[in-house]
């Protein structure tokens, strides 16, 4: 392996965060993404992964441990005063999509992708649309840019909910379980929707309890249990045939194989 | 005992100067009432705790109390204390605005209060500056919600404006029960005029019904 | 402001005496409202047209007209409608309690309707006939679920009961308008009327809130 050229996209530095004194999440978790990786989360329930991803994006305050992004400093916490520090502005190039699709249910398709160009960016109002109604042909939405939430499929809505994080051109996706709300069938359109993004070399990190998209998409995979990365390599390692016990005994029951 | 409704219609006039009183007065408090009760449902919901307890003591207490009591207050005790002389409609809208922005500020509150969290998430994710976050996610959101209960808010106004006749006003309440002392006619009078209040709230209650489940199919998401 | 308040001359003992009369008016209503109220739902909820709309019209025009309204309708005209002759106090508790059994019957439709249509699916698989299912599944969810609200409308009809001074009735508002005009101390009777007034109903809507949120954690 050589050494990378470029600084590292993500550099997690010992994250620590709990929920009061009785519950760890995460527990120095050290990761560090170079650019146009895809790196796929995955792990038992209240193992640390939505966590990680909600204080990658600035949504949960940390303990302790610090994340630099494309080399800059981002956020920071030294465990003394408890108070976390954060750069908004490096925020800004990070989007996020969420299990439960959260877009605003009072604006249409194409007000909810303008609305942070238009006040974040400052972008015009047309040109901001034009490049919505890009993407939402792009997505197979076209037909839908003047309806409401309310009025699409689960599907529909996470494609939407995906195509209004790209308006902002973020230089790193984060994928919370975006596929486990949706019913069976909607499932291919949001994932095909991701593997568009990973053919464009989008860098991404995806949490997801689908082992067959897990497999598909990733470049690397980090199991995660406990609050701390239990193991972390190439999808054929990890997924197919693990070092760690743990992992081992994750991956069977999640499969329900091996006899 | 024979009932004769016919009565009614010499009185028209009267009773139609009565209901616009009642209608103004409605009317004047809808637009009072809901700016200062949206204005209080801030202040219960903000930071600081003055501005919290001292509009949480003022609904408590407007919520707490008759509103007739409250009206004989304002129109006996108030000038008293201000050492002014009140109108006997300036005394009625400032009651009943009171009333009406105790009523409203708790339904401003409760849809503030049923945004969710995960809309601030993604607000934040967007990147959203604070002020657009609630100008333009969240106070929407709030208002839309709100709008099927501050109608019923108006009903409700509607009905207890009618107590404004308890301390003189001559609206429809007080020009039905005169007409219906002078002639001796009670059931006529007091029917007619009964109706009257439901023909208007009705339809009202209605319509709340109706753009509650709008409103409800349009936010789900 | 150049008032000077003098509380000393406010006589509690008649305030007093209008309050017991206040909660007299409130308890009876109260159980007129409970159990009325519960029997009207049923008839609203009637598929026989003959039996629920009369039933409706009699909860909408209740609800939608004024209570003082009502309350003075009833005291002038059913004595000449239907020549019958009832102590004040009687018409009193008639009227506000006809006006919250119209309250509490739409609790109860709505808390019964409310009751989810899985329950009632899973009360079919599991074998129990339409009388059962609507004795063990539907009315304790729904009595349950409408607790809160019978409560603040319970406490609303004692704000309402006021109303009743009108007619004479000798609660506690027309104890409190007696003594302001013979005491000419209308600021310190009114605000201690006012007083006792909050004092009651502030704790109940604070218990009702206790209800509400433990409710709301109970079914998330």
């Amino acid at each position: 392996m050589t050494a990378p050229i470029t600084p590292p996209l993500v550099r997690m530095q010992s994250l620590h965060k709990s929920y009061g004194p009785a519950i760890q999440v995460l527990k120095g978790l050290d990761i560090e993404m170079q650019p146009g990786e895809r790196l796929v989360v995955i792990g038992p329930s209240g193992g640390g992964k939505s966590t990680l991803l909600r204080v990658m994006m600035g949504l949960e305050k940390i303990d302790r441990g610090s994340i630099m992004f494309g080399g800059k400093p981002y956020i920071s916490s030294d465990g003394l005063d408890k108070k976390t520090k954060i750069d908004t502005e490096v925020r800004r190039s990070i989007g996020m999509v969420f299990q439960h699709y959260t877009l605003f249910p009072h604006l249409n398709v194409v007000e909810n992708l303008i609305l942070a160009p238009c006040k974040v960016r400052k972008e015009r109002k047309s040109d901001a649309t034009e490049r919505a109604v890009g993407l939402l042909t792009r997505f197979g939405l076209a037909g839908k840019a003047k309806a409401y939430p309310s009025q699409l499929s689960g599907g529909q809505k996470q494609r939407v909910a995906i195509a209004r994080a790209l308006m902002l051109d973020p230089k790193l996706m984060l994928f919370d379980e975006v596929t486990s709300a949706l019913d069976p069938e909607l499932v291919a359109e949001v994932e095909q929707v991701i593997l568009q993004l990973a053919a464009q070399k989008m860098p991404m990190m995806i949490v997801t309890h689908d082992m067959w998209f897990a497999k598909n998409i990733a470049s690397r995979v980090i199991f995660c249990a406990g609050g701390v990365v239990v193991e972390d390599g190439p999808p054929e390692q990890v997924l197919g045939s693990p070092k760690e016990e743990r992992t081992r005994d994750f991956i069977d029951r999640v499969f329900h194989i091996r006899q | 005992m024979a009932l004769d409704f016919s009565i009614i219609l010499r009185f028209q006039d009267a009773l139609l100067l009565g209901l616009w009183m009642t209608l103004k007065l409605t009317l004047i408090c809808v637009i009072l009432g809901c700016t200062f009760g949206f204005l209080v449902g801030l202040a219960r919901t903000s930071r600081s705790l003055a501005l919290r307890a001292i509009s949480s003591v003022y609904v408590e207490f407007f919520r707490g109390t008759p509103v007739l009591i409250q009206l004989f207050w304002i129109f006996f005790c108030l000038p008293m204390i201000l050492g002014i002389e009140l109108s006997n409609l300036a005394s009625g809208v400032i009651a009943l605005t009171l009333y009406m922005g105790a009523i409203t500020s708790e339904t401003f509150r409760a849809s503030l209060k049923s945004v969710g969290p995960e809309q601030l998430d993604a607000c934040i994710a967007l990147g959203l500056p604070r002020r657009n976050q609630v100008t333009n996610v969240i106070l929407p959101q709030a208002v839309l919600r709100a709008i099927p209960t501050l109608l019923s808010n108006c009903v409700s106004l509607f009905k207890e404006s009618a107590l404004v006749s308890a301390v003189g006003m001559a609206d429809l309440m007080f020009v039905g029960q005169n007409i219906s002392n002078n002639t001796a006619r009670p059931v006529e009078v007091l029917t007619i005029v009964a109706l009257i209040y439901f023909v208007i709230a009705f339809p009202l209650t209605r319509a709340v019904s109706l753009i509650e489940r709008r409103i409800l199919a349009k936010l789900a998401i | 402001m150049n008032y000077s308040f003098d509380f000393q001359s406010i006589s509690f003992a008649p305030l007093w005496e209008g309050l017991m009369v206040t909660l007299e008016l409130t308890a009876a209503a109260n159980i007129i409202g409970i159990v009325g109220g519960f029997l009207l739902a049923l008839l609203i909820m009637s598929p026989i047209a003959v039996i629920r709309l009369p039933a409706m019209l009699f909860v909408e025009f209740f609800r939608c007209t004024p209570a003082i309204v009502q309350i003075v309708w009833f005291f002038y005209c059913v004595p000449m409608l239907f020549n019958v002759f009832l102590g004040s106090m009687t018409m009193g508790i008639l009227a506000l309690g006809f006006n919250l059994m119209a309250f509490n019957a739409e609790a109860y439709r709505a808390s019964i309707q409310a009751v989810p249509r899985e329950q009632i699916d899973a009360g079919i698989a599991l074998g129990l006939n339409p009388l059962q299912r609507i004795l063990y599944i539907v009315l304790p969810t729904a009595f349950r679920a409408s607790i809160p609200v019978l409560l603040t409308n319970g406490i609303g009809i004692f704000q309402q009961s006021a109303l009743v001074a009108i007619v004479a009735v000798q609660d506690l508002m027309y104890q409190g308008k007696t003594l302001a005009t013979e005491t000419y101390r209308p600021i310190e009777t009114f605000t201690v009327v006012a007083l006792i007034y909050f004092a009651v109903s502030f704790p109940v809507t604070q218990v009702v809130g206790y209800f509400e949120r433990r409710r709301h954690l109970l079914m998330s």
